[in-house]
């Protein structure tokens, strides 16, 4: 399964840039990086090529992480697929805190993250619904 | 305006004043040996003022020490009244009052007003909290006292304190100075200007320190002259020292306060003119005397007479604490109670900072806490659970509702043996 490593910042220029260098420096690739945004603070959501060292590497540098598995779906890059997904998890009553993409060749494969309350259920509805969901060592290929 | 409430006691010779002090001390000794924190602690009788300074010092610690009857000299059938500082942390102290006790804390009060040019037919609204904060009744008996229409209109509720003003023509308020200028805002939003539009003349301004600026900027606005007075509920509350109309100094009634000044890291008692820490002792009280009472209070005590023509001797503005207490929207709070609140929660441990701000001219309490790893797991719904736990549980304690702020881990200073958790950002209130 795939998991993102989600890091506390106070919102002030230049954090984004200083967990951006930790992890280059570490050799560590980012997929994809958001941001959720409450006010004076900031939690920001990364998903790397290795999830479990770049908690490690962050961790050392100070910063507040926590690793949380989340699902990473591979859709077709065309419109309408990210409705069917999500059509299809409201129907199985998935609910959805979080979720944001990146694309994985244009106009072919995009994958959509989501994080769910309820990781196990999720995981299931998705693989019954006929879905692909990417391993760790999916994500680290890519 | 030389016109006194009591003209015999206000213009009191100085050989008078003496005379009557010493009598009264002797007789708050008597009352106060009664009393189980007195009781082994006083001589039989004063010879002369001199000996004063050879009587022990009293302290805050002596009245949390002694809550709640330690100092009471009195059944409590006889107590009609009692004022109690905040706290739910064991650290209460409660000052006991009997019907005369009010009768002459009310007449002090009513003495003090008159001296600022109130009078029967004036309107006064008493902005200021009721309840155990004593300068909401302490004001509205010596108010009523005097015969000025009063208007408990208490704190808060902008749009309705301006309602009560236009319709019954308010001319005197009791307000503190950072909501007197967060006031003029709503006056402005609402189109007015209390110049014109209201009566207003005379204001007491209380409970927070302020600087003379701030004083002349509220005068400015209103169009009213505003008074600086001096109080605490050890000593009853409002009315202990109180401008007059030269508006230079604070008349302390002493003929109801024994005042002394003493350096506050060796006790000894200072000559008039020097700034120290005020020591002062109730004449009159009854049920429950309090004697040489260390305030921590920092003032100096003016040499000259005063033009008014009372010979109550004046002090200057507080100058600052002898200790660490913060006064923060009117109510007196230690670094202490906070932290007690935040090391209690394990989330928070050692890891803030306290800030107060003045934001709008209104006193405000930022409370900054470091989102360390292990209590960190990504959720900011957790996150917003702490920050509400933490500003709830400081409210229960301290009244006030603090803002909460998260911070990065260790981005907040180190405690090297004593840290320093509270940073004052305020501008001081004193000259």
């Amino acid at each position: 399964m795939a998991s993102q490593v989600t890091v506390f910042v106070e919102n002030r220029p230049g954090r984004i840039s200083k967990i951006a260098r930790i992890l280059g420096d570490n050799g560590l690739n980012i997929r994809a990086i958001t941001i959720s945004d409450r006010g004076e603070y900031g939690l920001v959501n990364i998903i790397t090529n290795d999830p479990d060292r770049a908690y490690k590497v962050l961790s050392k540098e100070g910063l507040s992480v926590s690793r949380q598995n989340v699902i990473a779906i591979i859709i077709e890059d065309h419109p309408g697929a990210l409705s069917d997904v999500t059509e299809y998890l409201n129907r199985s009553s998935i609910n959805v805190a979080n979720a944001y993409g990146f694309i994985l060749q244009s106009r072919e494969k995009a994958v959509l993250i989501l994080e769910v309350d309820d990781f196990e259920k999720a995981q299931q509805v998705i693989r019954g619904g006929g879905y692909h969901t990417l391993t760790k060592r999916e994500l680290h290929n890519l | 305006m030389n016109e006194y409430w009591d003209r015999e006691l206000e213009t009191i010779t100085p050989g008078g004043l003496e005379r009557l002090q010493l009598e009264r001390f002797n007789e708050t000794i008597q009352r106060a040996r009664r009393s189980k924190f007195y009781k082994k602690r006083l001589p039989d009788r004063l010879k002369s003022l001199e000996h004063v300074k050879d009587i022990p010092l009293t302290t805050k610690q002596d009245l949390r020490t002694g809550f709640p009857d330690g100092f009471l000299t009195v059944g409590l059938e006889d107590v009609i009244r009692l004022h109690s500082s905040s706290g739910t942390t064991g650290r209460a102290t409660v000052i006991y009052h009997t019907r005369r006790d009010i009768d002459n804390w009310t007449e002090l009060v009513a003495r003090s007003m008159y001296m600022t040019g109130v009078r029967r037919g004036d309107v006064f609204q008493n902005m200021m909290g009721y309840g155990l904060f004593t300068g909401g009744l302490g004001l509205h008996y010596g108010s009523e006292r005097l015969g000025a229409l009063t208007i408990p209109a208490s704190s808060g509720n902008s749009k309705r304190q301006i309602r009560l003003m236009r319709d019954f023509g308010t001319t005197v308020i009791h307000i503190t100075p950072s909501y007197a200028l967060h006031l003029y805002s709503i006056f402005e939003e609402e189109g007015l200007n209390p110049r014109q539009d209201l009566n207003l003349r005379i204001a007491f301004l209380g409970a927070e320190p302020y600087s003379n600026e701030i004083r002349k900027k509220i005068e400015e606005l209103y169009g009213l002259d505003a008074f600086n007075s001096y109080g605490l509920s050890e000593m009853n509350g409002p009315g202990v020292a109180f401008e007059c109309t030269e508006k230079d100094g604070m008349h302390l009634w002493e003929d109801s306060y024994f005042l002394e000044v003493i350096d506050p890291e060796t006790g000894e008692c200072l000559e008039d003119g020097h700034e120290g820490e005020m020591v002062l002792t109730t004449l009159m009280r009854e049920g429950m005397p309090i004697i040489r009472y260390r305030t921590g209070d920092i003032a100096s005590v003016y040499t000259e007479t005063c033009a008014c023509g009372r010979t109550h001797r004046r002090i200057s503005r507080i100058k600052g604490r002898s200790d660490d207490m913060l006064i923060i929207k009117g109510v007196n709070i230690y670094p202490m109670q906070i932290e007690k609140v935040l090391m209690d929660m394990p989330e928070v441990g050692h890891n803030y900072l306290i800030e107060l701000e003045r934001v709008d001219y209104l006193d405000t309490i930022k409370v900054k806490v470091e989102v360390r790893q292990e209590i960190f797991h990504g959720k900011a719904t957790e996150l917003e659970g702490l920050k509400r736990e933490v500003a709830e549980n400081l409210k229960n304690e301290i009244l006030i509702t603090p803002r909460v702020v998260l911070v990065e881990p260790n981005s907040l200073p180190k405690s090297e043996g004593k840290a320093i958790r509270v940073v004052d950002k305020r501008t001081t209130g004193a000259d």
